[in-house]
């Protein structure tokens, strides 16, 4: 029986969706029926928080209580360490995030456990675990494997798993680590300024638009139009790279997975495979194009061969 | 030290003609390079690439379904004795007229006649041949809406099946003006919508549909620059909103007539006469007061909005209103200053992306730390090329990729970005005019196929000009 431990992330009080990703990450390290996934949430609120905690595919939610209400990542560093050696996993998942990145290294040097970062693919390769991850500034893609080994602490790149959709009643365990201390402590938290904009990968209906859009003016159309149906306007990378859209709405490689996107329009959108990275895994693809040989329909389930202009104007004679 | 690897004057500089480009490809063995040169080799060089390229079964389905397979490999794979193919290839955007022609003569397979029906470049006359033989519902109605389609092949398609493809039929840009007529009598409200929406329809069924009551007809109506006068001002009351939000994009609309419609209570139909290149002024105050944030929006996009009605929209709570204004191409120079240090980086965006702004203003804005405002200024044919050369170094692929972009960036800014980590960016730049080949040549050993095969098909097409050239010379000679 192997054990995979999930270590959850949380901000402000919500578990942050990564976390389902991480879920179907670990299920897919399941080799045997009686493999089991744990889940643990840190933090001085860690038992309220497992109750966002029930889906399917965890079989422990370890609530492992410490006495910051904060992220520290020492005492990440700390509750995590101490789980792998009562929990003995062979693999730790870890969002691929600034959270992580501040304990995980830790964890692993001093464990002196396997490691790998930004994993965007798990599998067994003869039984051996096999991460993979980009290389040589994402030029290739490398297969990293951890012989001698016992166990790999690895953070999972966003959007590289479906988020779990399944609601279950894991068993709750507590772990009480009130008496971990950390040897540093937080002054004060500076709230960022930021863009402010929506973050595409947590909305669940999306209207994209592609080159087939022309010229800027179009562009407002169809945001007038996203606001009247409740979509979020998303693009492909021209659309970005021109400024006629936020950066933090391209769809794609060089942009956002759209993770948690159920419903996507794809308005004149051809479908190249860069853009498909970001989107294909949608369960309802919609794609609006004149060309019918467009790649973008042979990933969507409801195809329209036509003009997106007369598609638009349509839906908004019908809205008004 | 670090090692060095001396190259001889042949591997250092760039193939000439396409017969030494070929054989660089040839030699090297790369899969990709030999896809992007098959069209320029002679016999010869084309069988020993074909031997590369069709060696496996994987190659060869894998390039008969890849976006980028050009034509001349696609005809050569058709061709494969051992390898039936024709469904892939057919299905094929790049796939060339004869290559088509060759796989319906060769073939009796219906799903096959489907696929060319929707082709793009299917010949005309073979178009014709599956309109006059055919008798697939699902073929012929692609076949309908082929854009290739022509004028013959729609009419024998209404002939040989009244009403069945006639709303395909009436929105086909190549039907006949007579054929519209004839649809419109016998078509209902939908057939009759879209010959009334083509841009021939005859003016005397413009007519007839203006006595109609049905309002899908009447929105069709209403958009056609032809709309009889009479016409316009009984439209403008009419108690569908798509109807008078229509009305107000007509350039002929009255002015009592706009003025009435800017005091519309749908909202859709106060945004389309925002949006009015003649609106007078009053009207322009009242509506930069409107409720409705599109409705300012498309007024500060307005480019004959006035100064004053820019400057209160500067102001606006709603950003994407004051963004409208910086995008706004008259967008007075003052107002671009202050828009420029907005707390909305989606705001500053629009201002460095502004085609009249000072370089004073972009090289503030170069210190912004937004990566929507940098890309901004990275692509801005305005800023200075020192600005540039900084940016070629940041952090934010999206920041390089607008140096790229950027029409004034010259080969001095853009060479060190042939070592960009993303790849994206060298195929972008080995299909760049500004760069030399020579240049270019560093990214032949590519760990990316997708540059190599940029950079051999930019080769390949520059390479293929002295051929033609010199085959057309010899047969006149």
């Amino acid at each position: 029986m192997n054990t995979i431990l999930v270590v959850a992330e949380h901000r402000r009080g919500e578990v942050r969706p990564v976390t389902l990703e991480l879920i179907t990450a670990a299920q897919q390290l399941k080799t045997a029926a009686d493999d089991r996934v744990l889940l643990a949430i840190i933090g001085q609120e860690a038992e309220s928080l497992a109750s966002q905690l029930q889906w399917a595919g965890v079989d422990e939610i370890i609530a492992c209580k410490t006495n910051s209400a904060e992220f520290e990542p020492e005492l990440a560093e700390q509750a995590v360490s101490a789980l792998i050696v009562s929990r003995k996993p062979i693999a730790v998942l870890l969002p691929h995030s600034v959270d992580s990145l501040g304990y995980a290294t830790a964890v692993a040097v001093k464990g002196g456990y396997g490691y790998a970062t930004d994993v965007f693919k798990l599998a067994y390769d003869g039984g051996a675990l096999v991460a993979t991850r980009g290389g040589y500034n994402q030029k290739v893609n490398v297969e990293v494997d951890f012989p001698g080994h016992a166990c790999a602490v690895m953070t999972i790149r966003g959007g590289a798993f479906k988020p779990v959709e399944t609601v279950a009643a894991p068993l709750l365990t507590v772990d009480d680590r009130s008496e971990l201390s950390a040897r540093s402590r937080p002054l004060e938290f500076i709230e960022q300024g930021g863009g402010g904009d929506i973050d595409i990968t947590t909305v669940e209906f999306i209207m994209s638009i592609g080159r087939g859009i022309g010229e800027e003016a179009n562009v407002e159309d169809f945001r007038e139009l996203a606001d009247n149906i409740d979509a979020t306007l998303c693009c492909s990378r021209p659309i970005a790279d021109a400024g006629w859209l936020p950066k933090s709405r391209q769809v794609g490689q060089s942009g956002k997975v759209v993770s948690a996107c159920k419903l996507y329009v794809a308005m004149g959108i051809s479908g190249s495979i860069q853009h498909m990275a970001g989107m294909k895994h949608v369960s309802t693809i919609v794609a609006v194009n004149t060309d019918p040989g467009a790649s973008i329909f042979t990933i969507a389930k409801y195809g329209i061969v036509a003009d997106i202009f007369e598609i638009q104007e349509e839906l908004q004679a019908q809205l008004a | 030290m670090s090692p060095q690897r001396f190259l001889s004057k042949s591997e250092s500089q760039v193939p000439m003609t396409a017969q030494a480009l070929v054989a660089h490809v040839l030699e090297s063995g790369d899969f990709y390079a030999a896809v992007a040169v098959h069209g320029i080799a002679d016999a010869r060089q084309r069988q020993r690439l074909e031997e590369r390229l069709f060696g496996s079964r994987r190659d060869v389905l894998m390039l008969a379904r890849w976006e980028h397979t050009p034509a001349n490999v696609l005809d050569a794979l058709s061709r494969l004795e051992h390898m039936p193919l024709a469904r892939r290839v057919v299905k094929h955007r790049n796939t060339g007229g004869s290559t088509l022609k060759h796989q319906f003569s060769q073939s009796d397979d219906p799903a096959l006649t489907g696929l060319l029906a929707l082709h793009a470049n299917t010949p005309a006359p073979l178009l014709l041949q599956i309109a006059m033989g055919d008798h697939d519902q699902v073929v012929l109605k692609g076949l309908a809406r082929n854009p290739s389609a022509q004028p013959e092949v729609l009419r024998l398609l209404a002939q040989r099946f009244p009403r069945r493809f006639d709303k395909e039929i009436a929105s086909h840009a190549a039907v006949p003006v007579d054929l519209l007529a004839t649809l419109y009598h016998r078509g209902d409200k939908f057939v009759r919508a879209a010959v009334l929406a083509h841009k021939h329809v005859p003016e005397a069924l413009l007519l007839q549909a203006a006595k109609s009551t049905e309002t899908l007809i009447l929105r069709a109506l209403v958009k056609h620059p032809q709309l009889p006068a009479a016409l316009v001002d009984t439209l403008s009351q009419h108690k569908d909103n798509a109807i008078r939000a229509a009305l107000a994009t007509r350039a002929d609309l009255p002015v009592h007539l706009t003025a009435r419609l800017a005091l519309d209570e749908s909202d859709s139909v106060r945004r389309a006469v925002a949006c009015r290149a003649d609106l007078a002024p009053t009207l322009m105050q009242m509506l930069a007061e409107d409720h409705d944030p599109w409705v300012r929006q498309w007024l500060g996009r307005n480019p004959m909005a006035g100064k004053h009605v820019l400057q209160k929209l500067a102001l606006d709570i709603h950003e994407d209103v004051r963004r409208a204004v910086a995008r706004n191409p008259n967008c007075p120079i003052t107002l671009l200053e202050k828009l420029a240090s907005d707390h909305r980086s989606w705001v500053r965006a629009a201002v460095a992306y502004q085609p009249n702004v000072t370089s004073c203003l972009m090289a503030s804005l170069a210190r912004d730390s937004a990566v929507d405002v940098l890309s901004g200024v990275a692509a801005n044919p305005h800023t200075a090329p020192a600005l540039l050369k900084r940016l070629v170094f940041s952090e934010e692929l999206d920041v390089r990729r607008g140096v790229i972009l950027n029409p004034a960036a010259g080969p001095e800014i853009l060479l060190p970005l042939l070592q960009d980590p993303y790849y994206l960016h060298r195929v972008m730049l080995a299909s760049s005019p500004k760069l030399s080949d020579q240049d270019k040549w560093q990214l032949r050993d590519d760990p990316d196929a997708r540059v190599r095969f940029a950079l051999f098909q930019w080769l390949a097409a520059r390479a293929l000009r002295p051929v033609a050239d010199r085959y057309f010379y010899r047969r006149k000679a």
